[in-house]
């Protein structure tokens, strides 16, 4: 058995939907369950006094590099078959910061504002019929903004290739940024919420 | 923090310097050659080009398209096909993919120019073609291709004009004789002679 299922066609359509659904459910109740269905939970990552979000995602992101990673090397995951999504330097660039302006106006980003509004909170939901709004009217605009879309492509732009060195070193940098942002960040907090005093 | 998330913590710096230590992620050091999809690849004829096809590119001037020629220099210097730069096979381990290119490479026959679309499709390159039957199908098709005669049909006839045009572009010579479709192979030799001309 080798990982991706749904490349190897260990899973029918129906099968990645099911296993889709499964994953989203879980993803939205771990979001829940760290309190970032609520804005002010993530507001506390914008003034630097609650880095909830910080420790959720870095967690997040350590646990599936280093399952990625060990798995494929294991020969349990086929990782060329894992889809790495193309870079579009400017034009990600600009949906970056639009995307950070949103979130910090909101208090919500995509996930959270589904988990949100799943929990009854009306910014939630608000945030969410925008995000929705914003994809159709994005999607409506397409063909105008054709060319700016596909402009300076870089194809399949990875950090190991950008900086000629190999997986492994970026993987512990990574993990070593996110294991000293977890020992530090309750200092940063405390200094925070002392200085907004 | 509580002892869980030191011990946590503590796993996940293991496997990641161990990661930094073993490097990469694949199993085999040397690209990773996803061979199932190369093969349907191959099995949908997706891999090559027909010399009519280049033929149409290089007129087009399809953006971010590359000829390459795998041959001796003396060959290239001899003839090449129009745009065509020369790289030896063995400076294809050098090549790394660019996203916008298109490449398509050529050899006489095409044997090796099949050989060099596998080394790069495992370098990671993605947009690869190789001219079948290499620079002989050029000859054939393109240089001096042989027309069928007018036919009435309309489609038949605008593709023969299309094609002397494509032929004309550059600097073949069209004859006009019987049908440009080989015919089927009656025998065992016709069919090997019709291989031999596909050249390997």
């Amino acid at each position: 058995m080798t990982a991706p299922f749904s490349e190897f066609g260990m899973l029918g359509p129906r099968g990645v939907l099911v296993a889709g659904f499964v994953i989203g459910v879980a993803f939205g109740a771990c979001l829940e369950r760290a309190g970032l269905g609520s804005a002010r939970k993530l507001m506390g990552q914008f003034n630097l006094k609650d880095l909830a979000v910080f420790k959720v995602m870095f967690s997040a992101i350590v646990t599936a590099m280093l399952g990625l990673f060990w798995l494929s090397k294991l020969g349990v995951l086929d990782i060329s078959r894992v889809y790495l999504p193309e870079t579009f330097l400017i034009p990600q660039l600009v949906g970056g910061a639009i995307f950070g302006i949103g979130f910090a106006l909101a208090g919500l980003c995509p996930g959270t504002s589904c988990v949100a509004a799943a929990t009854g909170r009306g910014d939630g939901l608000a945030a969410m019929i925008g995000m929705l709004a914003g994809v159709l009217a994005m999607g409506a605009a397409l063909p105008t903004f054709q060319r700016f879309f596909t402009s300076t492509a870089r194809g399949g732009f990875t950090i190991p290739s950008a900086l000629g060195v190999s997986e492994g070193v970026v993987v512990l940098g990574i993990v070593a940024i996110a294991v000293a942002g977890f020992a530090i960040a309750p200092r940063i907090e405390r200094h925070a919420a002392r200085a907004r005093e | 923090m509580t002892s869980l998330h030191r011990a946590l913590a503590a796993v996940a710096l293991l496997l990641a310097v161990s990661a930094a230590f073993v490097g990469s992620s694949r199993r085999t050091t040397s690209g990773g050659v996803d061979v199932a999809s190369l093969a349907a690849q191959i099995e949908h004829e997706d891999d090559h080009v027909t010399a009519v096809e280049l033929a149409q590119w290089i007129k087009d001037r399809k953006p971010g398209l590359r000829v390459l020629d795998i041959r001796a220099d003396s060959e290239f210097e001899a003839f090449h096909i129009p745009s065509a730069e020369r790289v030896p096979l063995t400076d294809i381990a050098k090549m790394s993919p660019r996203g916008d290119e298109t490449l398509v490479l050529y050899s006489e026959g095409g044997a090796h120019a099949a050989q060099g679309w596998v080394l790069l499709r495992s370098l990671g390159f993605t947009k690869v073609y190789f001219l079948r039957g290499g620079l002989l199908d050029w000859m054939d098709d393109i240089m001096s291709p042989t027309l069928p005669e007018l036919s009435g049909s309309a489609a038949a006839d605008s593709a023969r004009t299309a094609h002397a045009t494509l032929s004309r572009y550059f600097g073949g010579v069209p004859r006009v004789g019987e049908a440009v479709s080989l015919p089927a192979p009656t025998s065992a030799a016709q069919a090997v002679a019709r291989t031999r001309r596909r050249g390997c």
